[in-house]
């Protein structure tokens, strides 16, 4: 299987001295895909600037001048966490044209897994609303070209940070399947099992929120027993991964206790909810420990191409077990009393 | 909701608009006889802070000054952006009935139009919300 990516971007000025979110990362992720050793079974796709419109899907308009507006003028904190310079915005629009690069290259092909890296990374990002390192929403704007063209877009989120950007964006689109599991209580304290989506697409959103500590069977199981039901119901025709590292068990942000290997095995269940070969890609969102960022990433795409090269031990034993049940029930009743209000509205 | 607030809740990162939220906040709940709630809302990379014991002295001197017992003042940290956090303070377990913040929080630049925590959360705020400006003192 071809591995679809895109030439790397130039990030070196988006950057903030001693802040995690660095361009070393993307030095890594790239590194673990030259670990792979692909040669002919690589494509690199040029990067373009995403178009206004393409954004607009989104973001809100006076976001994006207020944004860009602050990133030409030198930029600076725009909140505890984040921050822009005068290099952010044309490469959060690159970073954001990246994406759909990749996307437009995949559905051309009708072959191959999809990678990208941006940064900025995105899915903190709000309609209007630049949090938690994040200015452009780069997997919500793949997903809502995709929803465009006519696809039913499963964005599986896997870094440990619940993506509420992508969340809040397609919350009461029916087209958009947004599954997360993440550590909670954690930033940014949104993605709670009762979180389930708009009126007009309940059961669009599935949260799979895990305590500290918890390991790759954990993240599994919920997966499996509470997210599958729902995926399965959806019927993705493409799978849009937000593939944070930050869950595993070195990166010095989140308490989750995954392995490269885990990543391996959260590809092969991204790979069989696709519902077939160029339908799946995936986002680089956190991951802030350069060496699990770049095992993670080689762990990751080696197998979702089914290259069956060893990597870490998977992890087992963690907490959050009892968790999945509590989750399945949280949604049960969410879902029992918004209907229980529709049938008395009525 | 019954005719004056029982459970006001300040945004509180420290900063100067932050103290003088604050100050008019625990000076109106000693005349309402309410409680007031410090909500602290803690950003990505501030996993491990602790906001109580990092502001104690400072917020002794408020307390302090405006003439407020202690045993009605308490701490609430929520994970996020300061407007998710301060929202989520008018449900479980906070039930704030009254949202106070400052103008402009420690973070927020003054280009940032959309950013402000404050205009957002007049817009969204289920319960009345009191932005003190910058600068206010009461004597
Ligand atoms: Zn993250």
């Amino acid at each position: 299987m071809t591995l679809v990516t895109h030439e790397p971007l130039d990030d070196d000025g988006h950057a903030e001295p001693g802040h995690p979110e660095r361009p070393e990362r993307l030095r890594a992720a790239w590194a673990g895909v030259a670990d792979l050793s692909l040669a002919g079974e690589l494509v690199r796709v040029a990067p373009r600037t995403a178009t206004r419109a393409e954004l607009t899907r989104v973001h809100a308009g006076p976001y994006l001048d207020e944004v860009g507006a602050f990133s030409y003028g030198g930029g600076g904190d725009i909140d505890g966490d984040t921050y822009a310079t005068y290099d952010s915005w044309p490469l959060a629009q690159r970073a954001a044209g990246a994406g759909l690069a990749v996307v437009e290259e995949l559905r051309r092909r009708g072959d191959g897994v999809g990678f990208v890296a941006p940064r900025p990374p995105g899915h903190h990002a709000t309609r209007d609303r630049a949090m938690g390192f994040c200015l452009i929403n780069n997997v919500a704007v793949a997903a809502a070209a995709l929803r465009d063209e006519g696809e039913r877009v499963l964005v599986l989120d896997w870094d440990v940070h619940h993506g509420n950007g992508t969340q809040a964006i397609f919350w009461d689109d029916p087209t958009v399947l947004y599954v997360s599991s993440h550590q909670w209580p954690l930033f940014p304290g949104s993605g709670v099992a009762a979180e389930i989506g708009g009126l007009n697409a309940l059961d669009g959103v599935v949260n799979l929120p895990l305590p500290a500590g918890a390991t790759g069977d954990v993240v599994r199981q919920a997966l499996e027993e509470v997210a599958a039901p729902v995926i399965d119901a959806f019927a993705p025709t493409f799978v849009l991964v937000s593939a944070g590292f930050d869950a595993h068990r070195d990166d010095p942000l989140a308490d989750f206790m995954l392995s490269a290997g885990d990543f391996a095995a959260l590809a092969r269940f991204a790979v069989a909810l696709a519902p077939g070969p160029g339908r799946l890609a995936f986002f680089l969102e956190g991951g802030y420990d350069l060496g699990a960022l770049r095992s993670s990433v080689r762990a990751t795409l080696a197998a979702a191409l089914a290259d069956e090269r060893p990597n870490e031990a998977p992890t087992s034993g963690g907490p959050g077990h009892d968790q999945v049940r509590r989750i399945l029930a949280e949604r049960r009743e969410t879902l029992d009393l918004v209907h229980a209000e529709l049938e008395e509205g009525r | 909701m019954s005719s004056h607030p029982h459970t006001i809740a300040v945004g509180f990162d420290g900063s100067p608009d932050a103290r003088g939220a604050a100050t008019w906040a625990l000076e109106t709940a000693a005349l309402l006889r309410a409680h007031v709630v410090l909500v602290y809302a803690r950003g990505l990379l501030e996993r491990h802070r602790d906001p109580a014991r990092e502001f104690a002295l400072l917020v002794g001197q408020l307390v302090g000054r405006a003439g407020f017992s202690p045993l009605h003042l308490s701490w609430h940290v929520g994970d996020g952006d300061a407007l998710s956090v301060l929202l989520r303070a008018t449900e479980a377990p906070v039930f704030a009935d009254l949202l106070v913040v400052g103008s402009r929080g420690r973070d927020e630049h003054a280009g940032l139009l959309l950013g402000s925590t404050s205009l957002q959360l007049a817009e969204r705020s289920p319960v009345p919300v009191v932005i003190v400006p910058t600068g206010h003192t009461l004597d």
